[in-house]
């Protein structure tokens, strides 16, 4: 067997991407938060930084603009003394250069070069107050400064001169002042550039912890979020090995050469082998050769597939098979390999397998049944259209088989059923088929065959199923019908040759059973007749073509009339008067029948009522009509019986009615609910008798079992009184049976004197039969009533209206 | 232990590292010998020194002699400190530096009592000292800050 190749649609992209963000998206958000995170913290430390070293710089250039005015105010100091000594000075450009700088330092400004000594710089104005206030006090000793030395300079006395930045007292000499106020300004502008220091230490102190908290507060941040990852990967992942672990599906992964990459746990229950035993090329020896290179293949060429497999399990003892859906997952790097998803389906398939079969077999004989003959038949007849070859049908019914059911019980039938069942195969060729169509009914298929091997075979048939069997602590003995019917013609159809197989069987069954026919055109138009007479009887019935005759019971002490047997016949037009046995075969195998039957009583109820308004019936009298199988099995019996007598306003006890004796027999519900209907209709006052008694095989249970009022003697055996000392013998038992159980015995077809002397010396109660009477209309039976007894004996040549066919 | 911490500090144009030696003994054994020289003490009679560029002014100007709670307090703009001398001319007049321009420490070292470094402007310093009788004069030796007037003198009278 190989894989399943029928193949999953193809996953929908969006639909694989929405399983994947469902699975993946958690631990995906953590990524993305700490990558960000990580940006933010380092942003920002990179921007603190950027911050700080600018800030450094700035303050760098401050500092050293500031830390100038120092020098400056001393270059000043030496300007002015190089001048009053007559060497070359530039007092007054440095004084400016000092003045010019300490402005920019308060208010912000360019700060010029120093004598190309350092380039201009650009100042941002002071905001520290404490800075503010010293360089304000820096800029009054500069103005004192330049004061002081512009006066020296013109030879003035700078004694006098007012001064702005505080100074309590300076010395008397012009020198010595100018000195002091430039070591003041010197001093002022150190401590200006100690603050800016200062300051901007405290600023770049304060950056870098800000830049230290930062960067510790994102790594505590990234610590946490990086375990808050690592969790969320460790869930899903226990997860998803649980989910695979505790699944009772097989989940393997298997490479391009078929070796496991892994197994999940539940191998273990499978096959009792441990997972790692099973890792690497061991598992390719528990899957069966052609599966694995049939999954490796389908593998290759569909993204996901079902596939089948079968794993051999138990050390090798049991194969199981497994329902997989194979996956294509080797661009997947996650996984590289071949996905199998398996799940555990021989429970399943040896079901279905055994429900197949059941579906096409006959539980009972485990022949094929009547649906895998149809299909076997087809396909012979395909095949036999193909090859010229010949097909043949055989339908075989057994003869007499309800007997043995219904005497001997389901059991013996079902094992004689199964016995034949094994004749029939044992006589037919191992390619034939044979099968049971129901019941009793069993058909064979004989293929690349001719009509020789054919009847051959059904003479085999018929041989065989006439041999003695042993059931039951009996030899029974039960014949076979057999029809054949060969297709000759391609365009033959199954369901014509069955057809015909049983019309065949149907003549060989009217031949009198153990025999088989071949069917011919003939046998085709006799069915055809039969068909043609269901129609017939059918709009015979609605157009009143069917009449009641009645032949007298006579009582045979006194030759009063003491009932009638109703008769039915067909008054058809086509056919004449024509008696039961021509139509009611043909009536029984459909519906027809229960209108027959319910005709037969509701006209017999209403004769019989009418002949009682003529002339007073004796005390007993009663109307008989026989009632047929599928009347008393239809349920609607006793409906109709009273329905009748209520219409003809009739008592129950004018009425009698007539059963074969196979009604008896049997054991089975039917059985059951047919004893019901007669045991209420004999409570309503009803007779009820059992006809063609000492033919079948009823029993004495039997008898007692049923609520029975008189035993009607067949014929066969009343004919035989006078010749055969066995029949006469059985003639008395029935008649001592009878009274020994209270029954009234009826002789049917009396028709000598000595028959009746016999009947009368044998202590029979009533008499039927041409001696008497034949079945006539109701008006002779009228006249007959009339009379009160029969003249015994009648003259034979007595002229009949009607050929009586007694059923 | 160099009393001026004000490492790299510049006085007259070069870094004074010399001679600190001496004087940190003679603080030492002051302090030493006064017990807790740094804590002030409800029951001492109190001087306050303020400086402001360029004057200095103590106050009151007469002590008794004992221990003396000194409070320094700078108005700036400029930093200052308090160098207190015990002066023994009539006039108070300190020596002078080669330079002309600031007082010679070294010279006057045997008579300095105390020496309150650096104090910043807008804040506030307090020294506990035990001053004999005597004059004595609280000056600001930073570069030129003393001939600038911030020198101011306190009688210590004799305990009667």
């Amino acid at each position: 067997m190989s894989p399943r190749l029928d193949r999953l649609p193809r996953t929908d992209a969006r639909q694989r991407r929405r399983l994947r963000g469902q699975f993946g998206s958690r631990g995906r958000q953590h990524v993305v938060v700490l990558l960000a995170l990580f940006a933010v913290v380092s942003g920002g430390g990179v921007a603190l930084s950027a911050l700080v070293t600018a800030r450094e710089q700035h303050q760098a250039v401050l500092v050293q603009v500031a830390a100038r005015q120092r020098t400056l105010a001393e270059r000043y100091v030496n300007d002015v003394l190089l001048r009053l000594g007559g060497r070359p000075a530039d007092p007054e450009g440095t004084g400016q250069l000092l003045l010019v700088s300490g402005r920019a330092l308060l208010y912000g400004g360019v700060a010029p070069a120093a004598n190309g000594d350092d380039d201009e710089a650009t100042l941002p104005p002071a905001t520290d107050e404490t800075l503010r206030s010293q360089i304000r006090q820096e800029l009054r000793l500069i103005i004192d400064l330049i004061r002081t030395g512009d006066a020296l300079l013109e030879g003035r006395s700078p004694l006098d001169l007012p001064t702005t930045g505080g100074e309590h007292s300076l010395p008397a000499d012009s020198h010595a002042r100018l000195r002091v106020l430039g070591v003041l300004t010197s001093n002022v502008s150190l401590n200006a550039a100690r603050t800016i220091a200062a300051n901007a230490d405290r600023q770049v102190a304060q950056l870098i912890r800000l830049e230290v908290a930062l960067g510790a507060a994102g790594l505590s941040l990234s610590v946490f979020l990086g375990w808050l990852l690592i969790a969320a990967t460790r869930r899903q992942t226990a997860h998803f090995r649980s989910l695979v672990q505790s699944s009772t599906d097989l989940v393997v992964v298997l490479d391009e050469g078929g070796r496991c990459k892994y197994v999940s746990p539940s191998v273990t229950q499978l096959t009792g082998c441990e997972e790692s035993v099973l890792i690497g090329a061991a598992f390719r020896s528990h899957v069966h050769p052609d599966d694995l290179a049939d999954l490796l293949t389908l593998g290759s060429s569909t993204r996901s597939a079902d596939a089948w497999l079968r794993f051999r399990v138990r050390a090798g003892q049991e194969w199981r098979d497994l329902e997989a859906t194979l996956t294509d997952l080797r661009p997947d790097r996650y996984v590289r390999g071949f996905v199998l998803n398996c799940r555990d389906v021989t429970e399943r398939v040896a079901l279905e397998e055994q429900l197949n079969h059941l579906a096409f077999h006959d539980p009972l004989t485990g022949l094929a049944n009547r649906a895998l003959l149809r299909n076997r038949l087809d396909h012979a007849l395909a095949k036999a259209a193909r090859t010229g070859n010949k097909v043949a049908v055989l339908l075989t019914d057994l003869d007499e088989f309800k007997q043995v059911n219904d005497t001997l019980g389901h059991e013996v039938g079902d094992r004689l059923l199964t016995t034949i069942a094994e004749r029939l195969s044992a006589v037919t060729r191992s390619g034939d088929t044979v099968a049971r169509l129901g019941g009793d009914e069993f058909a064979i298929i004989l293929e690349d065959t001719d009509e020789r091997l054919a009847t051959a075979a059904a003479q085999r048939i018929v041989t065989e199923a006439g041999l003695p069997m042993l059931l039951g602590g009996r030899h029974l003995v039960v014949g076979a019908s057999v029809g054949v019917d060969m297709a000759n013609d391609p365009a033959t159809t199954g369901e014509q040759l069955i057809r015909n197989a049983d019309i065949a069987m149907y003549a060989a069954k009217q031949g009198g059973g153990g025999r088989f026919e071949i069917f011919d055109l003939s046998l085709g138009r006799q069915a055809g007749e039969v068909l043609g007479l269901q129609h017939e009887i059918q709009s015979g019935l609605q157009i009143g073509e069917f009449v009641m005759h009645y032949q007298p019971e006579v009582s045979l002490a006194d030759g009063r009339v003491l009932g009638v047997e109703a008769l039915m016949r067909w008054n058809s037009p086509a056919r004449g008067l024509v008696g039961p046995v021509a139509f009611i075969p043909a009536a029984e195998s459909t519906s027809a029948i229960l209108a027959l039957g319910e005709f037969a009583l509701f006209t017999a109820c209403a004769q019989t009522a009418q002949w009682a308004q003529e002339n007073p019936l004796p005390d007993g009298f009663r109307t008989w009509v026989n009632i047929s199988a599928k009347q008393l099995n239809a349920g609607e019996l006793c409906r109709t019986v009273h329905a009748a007598l209520a219409a003809a306003k009739l008592p129950p006890s004018r009425l009698g009615i007539e059963l074969t004796e196979t009604f008896l027999v049997g054991n089975d519900s039917s059985i059951d609910q047919a004893r019901r209907h007669l045991e209420e209709l004999h409570e309503a006052g009803i007779h009820v008798a059992i006809d063609d008694f000492g033919t079948g095989y009823s029993s004495l249970s039997h008898l007692q079992r049923f609520p029975i009022d008189a035993l009607k003697i067949d014929r066969s055996f009343v004919a035989g009184l006078e010749q055969r000392g066995k029949d006469s013998a059985i003639v008395s038992n029935v008649i001592s049976l009878a009274h020994a159980l209270g029954l009234t015995a009826i002789a049917e077809g009396v028709e000598t004197e000595g028959q009746l002397a016999d009947l009368r010396r044998l202590g029979c109660e009533l008499g039927q039969g041409f001696l008497f009477a034949r079945p006539a209309p109701p008006q002779a039976i009228a006249a007959l009533l009339g009379a009160r007894s029969i003249p015994s004996p009648r003259p034979a040549a007595q002229p009949q209206a009607v050929s009586a066919v007694h059923r | 232990m160099t009393r001026d911490r004000r490492l790299g500090a510049v006085r007259n144009g070069r870094v004074r590292c010399a001679g600190p030696v001496l004087l940190t003994i003679t603080l030492l054994l002051t302090v030493s010998s006064c017990g807790s020289p740094a804590v002030s003490h409800p029951g001492d009679p109190k001087v306050k020194v303020t400086e402001k560029d360029f004057r200095l002014v103590v106050q009151p100007t007469r002590v008794a002699a004992g221990w003396v709670t000194v409070q320094v307090s700078n108005r700036g703009p400029d930093a200052h400190e308090v160098i207190i001398v015990r002066t023994t001319g009539a006039d108070g007049r300190l020596p002078l530096r080669r330079d002309g321009i600031t007082v010679d420490e070294d010279a006057v070292e045997a008579r300095t009592v105390q020496t309150v470094e650096l104090v910043q402007s807008g804040t506030m310093r307090t020294v506990r000292v035990r001053l004999a009788a005597g004059r004595y004069e609280f000056m600001c030796n930073m570069a030129g800050h003393y001939l600038a007037g911030m020198h101011s003198s306190l009688t210590v009278a004799a305990p009667s």
